[in-house]
């Protein structure tokens, strides 16, 4: 930040991220919940402890809509010491509403496929963690949120999953997205099998989900606490769903205009892999929107067939793949430009 | 186990107990010292009475604070709590939890349970609730052969309507609503003035009940309606609004147990009722434990019904430690029996010969003490749970840890268990503690004794308090404290 300049207008953000390799949840896992805690504690109870679920209520909900997943659950609320509302919140059945910005695409072609996207968020709120799990004899490789939770990721199937809020108000009873994600990956191999997720187990708030396999499928679910899923063969997703609804939020995150650019760019014959990744870093796509939360913290992109995955910053890439992957803290500061020390 | 046919086998088997039995409410007053008798015994409560030191009661250590709505809002959150549903998996046996008792339950609490796989001490939630009506008490009691009060049953819709109905019952009434403790929903008209103070609550009611104003004593009397029979404890005396001890006019405050407090004529028709009274539940469906209170006019030593609680009360603490409850068994043990799986014949009009000696009621008394001033303040000290020994000039002084009433030897003696400790708010009606003690608190009178002031003011001088400054944290508080309602949490 450059002296002289009015405070609040210019912002100096710093977010570390940090890839973690643990495949059985275990001190790695438990030193980034009691290191996020703090922060996620006051969020949750930022209604008011009584309007998040009991833990009964949340056990229940997970019991009910994605059974395989208790076990794992069952040893991450041990490994945080088995407390009532970690638990609850670990669950993230009803949790606190929340919004975020993101565009994302796929490419597919008859020689690869391709999901990329940006997540555009305060980066304050954003954990940071790209986590290499192994939890449930698949291997994942995401972008972390709630702890355990997936804000985007892969599995070793190659399913590729990602998610942006859907651009609505309405909340209801369900989940938030990223344990939605979690699951698909940890228990999904295909498009058509994340597709039965989407559509059966429900979401607190609007989002649109992302999905893509190694075969070259994919999917955009728009889901939502107040209607069916919508489950398309829709290769780009921003932040609304079929009509606008919230028009400051859309105004606010240009939803249409990045949607459209994306759409020109994917049904362009001549788009390559290249010309999509670049186009997420620079405007309308890239967003510099720090001083509202809309700003883009990362974009990350996901190769399903070949098992690769990179995170980019302006001037700095991160290739991961699951035989590949390095532990190692990589500080992005989010000034008018996003830019990598 | 072969069939149980004497108390020998009754407390040999409690005393052998395998299966987890709870008592899941605030705190474990209700029941205290039961866990003597009945292994695997286990509290759960929401408030520590004890700091830790009780190892028969579990307290979940993460709590928030919250605007509970009743007793019944604090078992469904402890049943819902993970330290709770760890700690009661722990001790199951394959998908069997264990039994569990309440003061307060609802249908939640039961879909929990279920889940959980407790099974519930208690006839179901929806036949207590209809036990629980006043309206209800009145036609079981008249079909039982116990009188209540002269009284009409009807709707009322104005001043005139309510006079028309009575007209047999005199100007003095009183008149209650179907549901409500402690005084809250009872209401003495005896003229236009006094009825619209209460018209609102009185025309709201599909039906309420309206008695004749009689000078009365409020007596307290504990049974358990089993297949054998109804066994019955001794009367009891009712403390009632004493402005040392509680805000709430009409409030309960506590009991005395001594078998002087009525004659004997009155104690015997008082039992005789509570016998037939039991009878009538078991044919309604409802079984185990339950009390009655009855009114006895001080001019005509006639027994009125008063009221049925079809649960454990306040007054268990007391019906659970005389000595006819050594002698044989505590009243809760026949309730715990008959919600067992056990097949057993006992002898019940023998036990209630027994108990309705004399000799069997040893003098207990016990007092709720609530925060009676107006003011709101952060409890900075509070008096320990445990015996306490008053000196000959009225000072107090810790003497040891119990968790037994029974702990508190004479008269100088007196066992406290703390409700309200340090980092509490004290709020007008929060309750500071209960004190029970040997011997009367009350004169012939019905008047709080020169010991019980002595006690009562020296329990609250063992409080201290740091006022609250801010006006919006006290508003805060208050509300966290005092939740939605002032209700009763024992």
């Amino acid at each position: 930040m450059s002296a002289g300049r009015a405070p609040g207008i210019e912002l100096d953000k710093a977010l570390t991220f940090r890839t973690v390799h643990e495949e059985q949840a275990g001190p790695k896992w438990q030193s980034l919940f009691d290191y996020h805690w703090p922060a996620y504690e006051p969020w949750y109870l930022s209604e008011g402890e009584r309007e998040r679920p009991s833990y009964l209520e949340c056990f229940n909900a997970l019991r009910h809509y994605m059974p395989e997943l208790l076990d794992t659950y069952r040893t991450l609320c041990a490994l945080n010491g088995g407390g009532d509302l970690a638990s609850r919140l670990l669950s993230l059945y009803r949790p606190p509403p929340y919004i975020t910005g993101c565009s994302q695409a796929v490419l597919a072609r008859p020689s690869s496929t391709v999901l990329a996207r940006n997540y555009d968020y305060p980066p304050e709120l954003c954990e940071g963690t790209i986590l290499y799990t192994r939890w449930n004899q698949r291997r994942v490789i995401a972008m972390s949120d709630c702890l355990w939770g997936v804000l985007d990721g892969m599995n070793d199937s190659g399913l590729a999953v990602s998610l942006a809020f859907g651009g609505r108000k309405v909340v209801g009873d369900g989940f938030g997205a990223p344990i939605i994600l979690r699951y698909i990956l940890e228990f999904c191999d295909t498009v058509p099998e994340a597709a039965a997720v989407l559509e059966r187990v429900p979401t607190h708030m609007a989002y649109n989900i992302t999905v893509t396999d190694a075969s070259g499928r994919y999917v955009t679910a728009m889901i939502a606490p107040d209607r069916r899923a919508n489950i398309r063969r829709v290769a780009v997703a921003t932040n609304h769903q079929k009509k606008i609804e919230w028009y400051a939020h859309a105004l606010a995150s240009e939803t249409l205009i990045r949607e459209r650019q994306l759409s020109i760019l994917v049904d362009d014959d001549a788009t390559t892999n290249e010309r999509l990744i670049s186009a997420f870093s620079a405007p309308p796509l890239f967003r510099h929107d720090y001083q509202r939360g809309l700003g883009t913290v990362y974009t990350s992109v996901y190769y399903p067939k070949e098992g690769l995955v990179e995170f980019r910053w302006p001037g700095r890439v991160l290739d991961l793949s699951f035989d590949k992957f390095r532990e190692e803290q990589i500080i992005v500061r989010y000034g008018s430009r996003g830019l990598y020390s | 186990m072969s069939k149980i046919t004497s108390i020998a086998d009754v407390r040999r088997h409690f005393r052998n107990n395998q299966e987890p039995i709870y008592f899941i409410s605030a705190t474990n007053f209700n029941l205290l010292g039961i866990g003597d008798w009945v292994s695997n015994f286990r509290h759960i409560n929401y408030i520590d009475c004890f700091e830790g030191q009780q190892r028969n009661v579990f307290v979940p250590k993460e709590k928030f604070p919250r605007d509970f709505e009743g007793i019944e809002d604090i078992n469904n959150y402890l049943l819902e709590h993970k330290e709770v549903i760890d700690f009661l998996q722990s001790r199951s046996t394959g998908d069997k939890a264990g039994t569990a008792a309440f003061l307060m339950f609802d249908e939640h609490t039961e879909e929990i349970c279920k889940q959980l796989g407790l099974k519930i001490a208690f006839p179901p939630a929806t036949l207590r609730q209809r036990m629980d009506n006043k309206i209800e008490t009145v036609r079981i009691g008249n079909k039982a052969g116990v009188p209540s009060v002269p009284n009409v049953l009807a709707k009322v819709g104005s001043y005139q309507e309510l006079c028309e109905v009575s007209k047999e019952l005199g100007s003095d009434l009183v008149v209650q609503t179907a549901f409500g403790d402690s005084g809250h929903t009872t209401f003495f008209i005896a003229n236009e003035e006094d009825y619209y103070k209460h018209a609102e609550e009185i025309e709201a009611e599909p039906e309420v009940k309206i008695m004749k104003r009689i000078n009365c004593r409020g007596s307290a009397i504990e049974a358990c309606a089993t297949r054998c029979g109804t066994v019955v404890g001794p009367l009891m005396t009712e403390l009632v609004g004493f402005k040392t001890l509680t805000p709430y006019k009409g409030g309960w405050c506590g009991n005395e147990m001594f078998s002087g407090a009525f004659t004997e004529e009155v104690r015997d028709k008082a039992r005789d009722y509570t016998f037939q009274f039991g009878e009538a539940l078991r044919e309604e469906g409802y079984r185990g434990y339950f009390e009655l209170d009855f009114l006895i006019d001080m001019d005509t030593d006639d027994v009125y019904l008063g009221e049925l609680n079809p649960r454990v009360t306040g007054a268990s603490s007391l019906t659970n430690v005389a000595a006819f409850a050594h002698s044989d068994i505590p009243l809760f043990l026949f309730h715990l029996l008959e919600f067992s799986d056990l097949d057993f014949d006992l002898d019940i009009d023998d036990i209630n010969e027994r108990w309705a000696h004399p000799e069997s009621v040893d003098s207990w008394s016990q007092l709720v003490i609530k925060h009676t001033d107006e003011s709101v303040d952060l409890l900075t000290q509070a008096p320990k749970t445990g015996v306490w020994r008053m000196s000959d000039d009225g000072s107090i002084n810790y003497d040891h840890y119990s968790y037994h009433p029974h702990a508190a030897e004479n008269e100088q003696e007196a066992f406290f268990m703390r409700i309200s400790g340090a980092g509490d708010f004290r709020y007008e009606g929060a309750d500071l503690g209960i004190l029970i003690t040997r011997g009367r608190l009350m004169d012939d009178d019905f008047n709080l004794n020169e010991r019980a002031k002595a006690w009562i003011e020296a329990i609250r001088g063992e409080y201290a308090g740091q006022a609250l400054q801010d006006p919006v944290v006290e508003g805060v508080a208050v509300s966290h404290a005092i939740g939605g309602g002032n209700f009763k949490i024992l």
